[in-house]
């Protein structure tokens, strides 16, 4: 039943889409070294990636893109590759993604950097279906 | 989604080298791999030899990550071409799986695009096109089904290179919408090469969109590898295959002479 004295409002919405679930990215990467006996610590890893950012897009770039090594993990089952977090803004992953694949050498000797995971989500790099080992 | 696929990976005469290179595409996750054997028919006495049977190489195939299939190889070959005459040889063709050329003149990209039996045209990456694309004869390769290869190894090695094969691709792009593209890498040593999605994403670099960019490496280069066998079975109309019969039911046929042969059968 209607009453007369209320007046229907049109009823109203607000429609949100999200493109981006997220403003920053994490990725998860190995640094694969032709001597496998070499070893980098945190700071030498930084300069070598600010060093590839710095080859493919110059040195203006270098700042835009807020990335530093988020933690260090030391694989115990693969001693001879080392897990890196990092962690970039998403306009800035593209960036560091094509820098990072273009990477060639460090010191004269050949390396290449494997991205294991890229994800949103910090949560998602914990576990990692490739090196799941099945009973 | 298409698989994986790999199309570029340097003939070197080190076995152990390809066989670690092979490997390692196994374990990056690409599904199937081609050798290249590149020919270079303007230096005197090169000829086109056969390339060299694929189980030399491994007893069992190393299996792709994330699949229970072993990583299939394939055999390629790269004419560099100065010359039209360069193409004519079509027998030692037929033993490769897939043909390539690198045209060195415009002429000769525009011969490539729009006659030549080859499915792949390599744009050069270690040097500036010496020639502009014409979208006139890209068009017409994208209608016959030719791609356009870009590779990305000599970027990582050198960063003049790196800037050449840019600027080549952005070139390739503008003529070609995107389409027909395929991303592979030169690599002769397995730190060279790179993940699927890490080329995916530099086809962004490239020009080319995401979509794109991932197809260059799976949609493409699965549909290079068939235009590859079409090109050995006349356009798929006739398929060759080795028909072994057991020994026993030819010595059978042999027992019995023709005309009982065919009583029998009516009998059947």
């Amino acid at each position: 039943m209607r009453r007369a004295h209320i007046q229907d409002q049109p009823a109203t919405y607000e429609r949100l889409v999200y493109k981006n679930t997220s403003l920053y990215h994490y990725m998860r990467i190995s640094l694969q070294l032709e001597n496998e006996s070499t070893r980098l610590s945190a700071a030498q890893l930084k300069q070598l990636i600010c060093s590839g950012l710095r080859d493919l897009y110059g040195e203006s770039n270098v700042l835009q893109t807020s990335d530093f090594p988020f933690y260090l993990l030391s694989n115990q089952t693969f001693p001879l590759f080392r897990s890196l977090f990092l962690f970039v803004s998403f306009s800035g992953l593209v960036k560091l993604w094509s820098a990072l694949t273009l990477l060639g050498s460090y010191q004269n000797e050949l390396c290449s950097f494997r991205v294991t995971q890229v994800s949103p989500f910090l949560l998602t790099l914990s576990g990692n279906s490739r090196e799941l080992e099945l009973d | 989604m298409a698989v994986f696929m790999d199309l570029n990976i340097t003939y070197t005469t080190d076995k152990k080298r390809l066989r670690s290179v092979i490997e390692t595409a196994a374990h990056l996750g690409y599904s199937t791999v081609a050798i290249n054997y590149v020919v270079d028919l303007q230096q005197k006495k090169q000829e086109i030899g056969k390339p060299k049977c694929v189980s030399e190489l491994f007893d069992t195939f190393p299996i792709v990550q994330g699949k229970s299939r072993p990583i299939k190889v394939l055999n390629r070959l790269t004419v560099v071409a100065s010359r039209a005459a360069h193409f004519k040889p079509l027998r030692e063709y037929k033993a490769y799986d897939l043909v390539a050329a690198y045209p060195k003149t415009e002429t000769l990209f525009h011969a490539a695009c729009m006659e030549f039996t080859i499915d792949i045209i390599c744009v050069a990456a270690t040097e500036k096109q010496p020639f502009f694309f014409k979208r006139s004869s890209v068009e017409g390769a994208i209608e016959r089904g030719v791609f356009f290869e870009v590779s990305y190894t000599p970027a990582i090695r050198d960063s003049t290179m790196r800037r050449h094969t840019i600027a080549n691709a952005l070139n390739l792009m503008e003529a070609c919408k995107g389409k027909n593209v395929i991303v592979t890498s030169g690599a002769g040593k397995p730190l060279e090469l790179r993940g699927p999605y890490d080329i995916a994403n530099l086809g962004l670099l490239f020009g080319l969109s995401e979509e794109e960019g991932k197809a260059a490496i799976s949609t493409n280069c699965r549909a290079v590898h068939l235009h590859g066998e079409m090109r050995k079975t006349a356009l798929g109309i006739v398929h060759s295959m080795k028909n072994e019969q057991p020994l026993t039911e030819r010595q059978e046929e042999e027992d019995v002479p023709a005309s009982k042969r065919a009583k029998i059968e009516m009998a059947q």
